[in-house]
């Protein structure tokens, strides 16, 4: 998605105060880049100078040896500039490429970091050219901008001293005309950049209209509506022709008015130096000096309003990656809980021997069982143990508004598969994620073996959790790397033993490279069904004391759907399951079905007691039977 | 892929294709070219000004007088007058540069004016074009490259007309109206002026050349960056339900790190391609300084030819040392006009020669297809398929997936002719009937119905743009959705896509519903377009269909027997051919799978009402 936003009328200096910090932590780089615009900006003043001095030994004395050390001076200047660049262009794009780099880690650290709320509230597409154009962005004018205005504003400097020096009455006049090109540059630049944007915001509507165009071509001829949709698109080119012309417009005027000031400075000096030299009271050096300087200084003038412009604009996204780095996640663990862990590490350090002599034995032993008991306290200094998860009065709404869920109350013990079913948005998903303290309960509170879980650590309760969602996102990678994300010193036996459980061994066996095969981006060379298996491994092989499946089930094939469904009843055993589903067989078999409907539990039973009942169970179950019969009997057809 | 299939018609390709497109545009580029030459020349005559004042008022030395030189200051007034009145040079020049500024500002405008528009024309031709492509072109083609073509190579033709032509043009323009100046003023000088200018042009389209890989593998890992990105916060969920940011940051860390060395790898290239090319220029205008010095001690130049060659040659050199990049560029443009040109060669739906009757009253609406067949690549779809179907009458298709009932559906629409057979509306062979007409005899809703990111009302009235508030309310309360969009913030005026709300399946699929039906066409297309509607709603939709029975033929073409059993015909097609056909009442009765399907349900039925078989379902 392309945002564009409006030119800020003031510099935030703040703000770029602590942008600019970035810059600071690159002093390597940061005073050679100062150090070249500054002696690049005296190099330039003196380039007129030398052609004084040619002049005037022209004039003079008339000795060709005379010019010798003119020709020195020159070619020292010419490499004295080469050098310049050389270090400006490495150094100011070093900066830009190393605060980039420190923009975007920071930022994807954040990201990481941040909770479902956050997440629900920005698109995905908004993120990502946060962390990738705006950061880009920033950096560039970062350092390309500290180089330009530093060099712009030395070399006015630079260049007045000169003048002031060679003769200040002839200096003063010339400088009259810088409040002009100042005026000028800020009034065009900013107007300039302005359309430039526009420019890129008909760009980009032009960019979606030819992707939809294409996209819907057979609905639009169904309709017949090709007259009317390529009128809408010669609307959105004709816009962009007139933006286009426009900036063409301002630039055409701006360029030449910047030069006729420029040449009405030279006019006046070679006026009023003329006359001067005809009294010698200048040298014709001196003069062709000042005419030179005339004509010059314009372009320092030009590159500080370009870039004064563009900082203008770019303070939005300023702003957006700073407010990005200054969102601090709210599910955290209390500071009672960090305390917790940090005693319960002091203790886990006393006996190091212990540990590594329990690692190494398990080494030894060669093959881990991937179901090996995991250690009896967890990093908060609790039982690592889950016997049961209650849901005391539990309330919750996503913004103060609606309330998803009221006054929940639920107890599952180990063992037991829970149920979810109902109609989308009644409240199913958030009964999961709130369970994986994805989000917190807004009133009363969510137990585990009766202390509130935000007494626990968090990253433990996470790493307790085995999770298989609907659309079951995979990495690019190969199929053993995307299993191994589940827990990441899985050795590829344990691997091949979770894959085995769950029944996706024999068809990841028939791919090409069998576990080593890559399997695309989103795993996009793999089926629905056979990415939701290896999704469904990935969530074993973290060999978790809860098990959520949301809507696992729902977009595959009835045969990948069969393999999920067995490998479900081996892999519940001794857990805490939740399934949200709607496929029948899925659902049959929990301890306890719950309807939830609007945020309440609206029956609640195993399923023989709530077909008994005739209810909604009753009439979700029978709508669903005949969909996936009729459904059967068409593959079979 | 596109490329690999050249039509006969698409063999010019790259730059020859630049000519044609400027068909239109010629005389503002030409006269941006005559008034680019006029704003040279003032450009130039200005320093000669100073020049011209500076020998003959300024020094009195008696040197060899330049006639250019002489004809400028007689112009002024003469020598006697310039020295007496020193502010004629001034104004003279500041009036120069006003009419040079003036032609630069018309030249500008002009140029942008004819590359502007002729992108704006191109755009515009390539939309037009897609738009009437045929089915079978566009079907083999990817979205995804076509819109490649559309923007990215649009974008790389835009840059080249802008920035390029007029940056070229600019270049050839300065050097020829310099060197006749410069040649009269002093041959020998010139020469040494202009000595370096060939090799500094081609130093950077070689060095730039040579580097050219590097901006790629910029690329390329600035891409790899972008997915990791992307991938990372598609898939947060995943990351945060298996607490692994460590892990995430680790990863990456690497491309991030990459695209920055690789970035200042190139940089660091880049720092050396400007300081040699800097020096070079300061080389040749110190080389220009100096041989000019000389010539001035020996008095075989003035000291005012010396300056006005210093100046002419600054004027000149920066541009013209830019060539050699753009040079390198071309290359990249003369690909993106080849492949665009590859679609605008591609022949439309309708040749333009084809012969059709466009009836001026609405059909009736009876169909008729007759010994059809039809094969897809080269693979069979449809068979010796017949059928019939009487104004005002339903006719519901069955079959499973891949059975051919799409293609059957799209044949009616003209996406494709049949291979053998024909299909008749009212009688007439549709092959002969104009393809608007045709397709606005049918309100469609197709499998995956395409929702466009307007509003709610702009999507229902988007055939219809002259729909009255009424005919759309109307058509949204027979799919059943009106409701629903009164329930939304905005209601009709809610948007959709990436700018709105994301609609449900069944959603989507009701608001497609209305869009068919508004404008009440003569007959309505349904292709498997109530699969994820609740069965509630569905029963009312039906319901509110049957209501406009006898009005409108329908075809429906559906999975559930719900809603194929209402309809005047019901066909089974299997494999590409009609295995049955009946009603509902006959269906039942014959073996074959309407009954397969039939009997699930009432079986269903059955165990339900006995409690001890339902558990046992």
């Amino acid at each position: 998605m392309i945002q564009e936003d409006e030119i800020k009328s003031k510099i935030d200096l703040d703000l770029w105060g602590r942008i600019f910090r970035y810059a600071l932590s690159h002093k390597r780089l940061l005073i050679p880049l100062a150090a070249s615009a500054t002696v690049l900006a005296v190099i330039d003043t003196f380039f007129p100078i030398a052609t004084k001095w040619a002049i005037d030994v022209i004039q003079g004395s008339g000795v060709i040896k005379d010019l010798i050390p003119v020709g020195v001076f020159y070619l020292s200047l010419s490499a004295g500039l080469a050098f310049c660049v050389f270090v400006f262009i490495h150094c100011a794009g070093g900066i830009s490429h190393h605060i980039a780099h420190d923009i975007k880690r920071d930022c994807f650290k954040r990201l990481q970091e941040l909770e479902f709320a956050f997440y629900d509230k920005q698109p995905t597409g908004w993120l990502i050219s946060r962390l990738t154009a705006d950061c880009d962005r920033l950096s560039r004018i970062l350092a390309w901008g500290f180089l330009d205005v530093l060099w712009g504003c030395l070399y006015v400097l630079a260049m007045s001293v000169a003048m002031l020096l060679l003769n200040w009455k002839l200096a003063l006049i010339v400088l009259a005309t810088l409040p002009v090109l100042v005026a000028l540059s800020l009034f065009f630049q900013r107007r300039m950049l302005f359309t430039s944007r526009q420019i890129r915001k008909h760009n980009a509507r032009i960019t979606a209209s030819y992707g939809e165009g294409i996209a819907g071509v057979k609905t639009t001829k169904t309709l017949g509506r090709e007259v009317e949709n390529l009128g809408e698109f010669e609307g959105m080119s004709t816009d962009m022709y007139q933006a286009s012309v426009r900036r063409a417009f301002l630039s055409a005027i701006y360029l030449p008015l910047v030069m006729l000031v420029g040449s009405l400075g030279s006019g006046l000096a070679l006026w009023y130096g003329g006359v001067n030299l005809l009294q010698e009271a200048i040298s014709l050096g001196t003069l062709v000096a000042f005419i030179s300087y005339a004509g010059n200084l314009f372009q320092p003038i030009n590159q500080i309003a370009m870039i004064l412009a563009e900082i203008q604009g770019a303070q939005a996204a300023g702003e957006r990656v700073m407010s990005l780095l200054a969102t601090k996640p709210e599910i955290v663990d209390s500071p009672e809980v960090l305390e917790k862990i940090a005693n319960h590490q002091a203790l886990q350090s006393k006996q190091p021997i212990r540990r590594t002599l329990h690692s190494l034995a398990e080494a030894k032993q060669g093959q881990p069982n991937p179901l090996s008991p995991a250690p009896t306290l967890a990093n908060d200094g609790h039982p690592n143990r889950i016997d049961e998860i209650q849901f005391k009065d539990v309330t919750f709404s996503y913004n103060q508004k609606e309330t998803v869920l009221k006054n929940f109350n639920l107890r599952v013990k180990r063992g037991q598969t829970i149920a979810l079913v109902g109609p989308s948005g009644g409240g199913k998903s958030t009964i999961v994620s709130l369970v994986s303290r994805f989000y917190e309960p807004t009133g009363g509170g969510v137990l585990i073996d009766g202390i509130d879980y935000r007494q626990r650590s968090l990253a433990w309760l996470q790493s307790q959790l085995g999770i298989v969602l609907q659309t079951p996102h995979l990495f690019n990678g190969t199929v053993l790397e995307n299993i191994r994300y589940g827990r990441l010193d899985a050795t590829p036996e344990e691997i091949r033993e979770a894959a085995n459980l769950v029944n996706a061994h024999d068809f990841v066996m028939n791919l090409e490279d069998g576990y080593d095969t890559v399997i695309g981006e989103g795993g996009a060379r793999l089926s629905t069904g056979e990415r939701q298996l290896i999704s469904f491994a990935r969530a074993l092989l973290a060999d978790p004391q809860i098990f959520i499946m949301d809507e696992a089930t729902s977009s595959i094939d009835t045969e990948t759907e069969k393999l999920i469904q067995d490998g479900m009843q081996r892999v519940f055993e001794g857990r805490i399951s939740f399934v949200i589903a709607h496929r029948l067989s899925t659902i049959r078999s929990a301890d306890q079905i719950l309807v939830i409907k609007q945020g309440e539990i609206e029956e609640q039973g195993t399923h023989q007691e709530l077909l008994a009942r005739r209810g909604h169970y009753y009439e979700l179950y029978t709508n669903q039977f005949r969909n996936e019969g009729v459904n059967r009997a068409m593959e079979a057809g | 892929m596109l490329q690999e299939k050249p039509t006969p018609a698409s063999k010019g390709s790259g730059l020859p294709l630049i000519w044609p497109l400027t068909n239109g545009f010629r005389a503002l580029y030409a006269w941006a070219a005559g008034a680019l030459f006029l704003t040279t020349l003032f450009q130039f005559l200005i320093p000669l000004i100073g020049s011209a004042t500076i020998d003959f008022v300024l020094t009195s030395e008696k040197t060899e007088q330049s006639p250019l030189l002489t004809l400028i200051i007689d112009f002024l007034g003469g020598p006697e007058t310039v020295r007496a009145n020193l502010w004629i040079p001034a104004i003279a020049m500041a009036v120069f540069a006003a009419l040079g500024g003036l032609f630069n500002y018309s030249q500008k405008l002009s140029a942008a004016k004819a590359s502007d528009g002729i992108c704006k024309r191109l755009k515009d031709q390539l939309y037009d074009h897609i738009q009437r492509l045929s089915n079978r072109y566009l079907d083999q083609a990817q979205t995804g490259d076509l819109v490649q073509r559309c923007t990215s190579d649009i974008e790389t033709t835009r840059i080249f007309l802008a920035a390029h032509v007029v940056e070229i043009g600019r270049s050839i323009i300065l050097v020829i109206a310099a060197l006749p100046i410069m040649l009269s003023l002093h041959v020998g000088l010139t020469a040494v002026s202009m000595a370096l200018i060939p090799f500094i042009v081609a130093y950077s389209y070689f060095y730039i050349k040579q580097v050219k890989h590097v901006f790629t593998e910029v690329d390329e890992a600035e891409g790899r960056l972008t997915a990791v990105v992307q991938e990372n916060i598609t898939g947060i969920r995943v990351v945060r339900a298996f607490n692994r940011h460590d892990f995430e940051i680790e990863k990456f860390s690497t491309p991030n790190r990459e695209y920055r060395e690789t970035s200042i790898r190139l940089i660091r290239l880049m720092s050396w391609f400007w300081s040699i090319s800097d020096i070079a220029c300061l080389v040749q205008i110190g080389a220009a300084l100096f041989a000019g010095a000389y010539l001035a001690l020996q008095g075989s130049i003035s000291v005012g030819t010396l300056f006005a060659f210093l100046a002419l040659l600054n004027l000149v050199l920066w541009p013209v040392r830019m060539i050699g990049r753009i040079l390198t560029d071309l290359g990249k443009t003369t690909v993106a006009l080849g492949r665009i040109n590859e679609i605008l060669t591609q022949p439309f739906e309708t040749q333009a020669d084809e012969v059709s009757i466009t009836p001026d009253r609405p059909a009736v609406g009876r169909i008729a297809v007759r010994d059809v067949t039809f094969s897809h690549a080269d693979t069979p779809t449809l068979q010796d398929i017949s059928l019939e179907v009487e104004p005002g009458e339903t006719l519901a298709i069955l079959g499973p997936s891949g059975a051919g009932k799409t293609t059957l559906m799209h044949l009616l629409l003209r996406f494709y002719d049949c291979d053998s057979g024909r299909i008749e509306l009212d009688g007439q062979d549709i092959c002969s009937l104009d393809r608007a007409y045709l397709r606005a005899q049918f309100g469609v809703v197709l499998q995956e119905p395409f929702l466009f990111s307007r509003s709610i009302r702009h999507n229902i009235a988007f055939g219809a743009s002259t729909a009255s508030e009424a005919d759309i309310e109307r058509a949204a309360r027979v799919a059943c959705i009106h409701e629903t969009i009164q329930n939304f913030s905005e209601g009709y005026e809610t948007e959709i896509g990436e700018r709105g709300i994301t609609l449900s399946g069944g959603q989507r699929q009701r608001l497609a519903i209305s869009r068919a039906l508004l404008g009440e066409p003569p007959i309505l297309l349904l292709d498997d377009a109530l699969s994820a509607v609740d069965n509630e709603t569905e029963s009312a939709i039906i319901k509110a269909l049957q209501d406009r029975r006898g009005k409108q033929t329908t075809i429906v073409i559906a999975h559930r027997l719900s809603t194929l059993s209402h309809a005047d015909k019901i066909v089974v097609l299997e494999g590409g051919r009609i295995t049955q056909h009946g009603t509902h009442q006959s269906l039942t009765k014959e073996e074959g799978l309407y009954q397969r399907l039939w009997n699930i349900q009432t079986q269903l039925e059955a165990a339900l009402a006995e409690p001890e078989e339902a558990n046992r379902l």
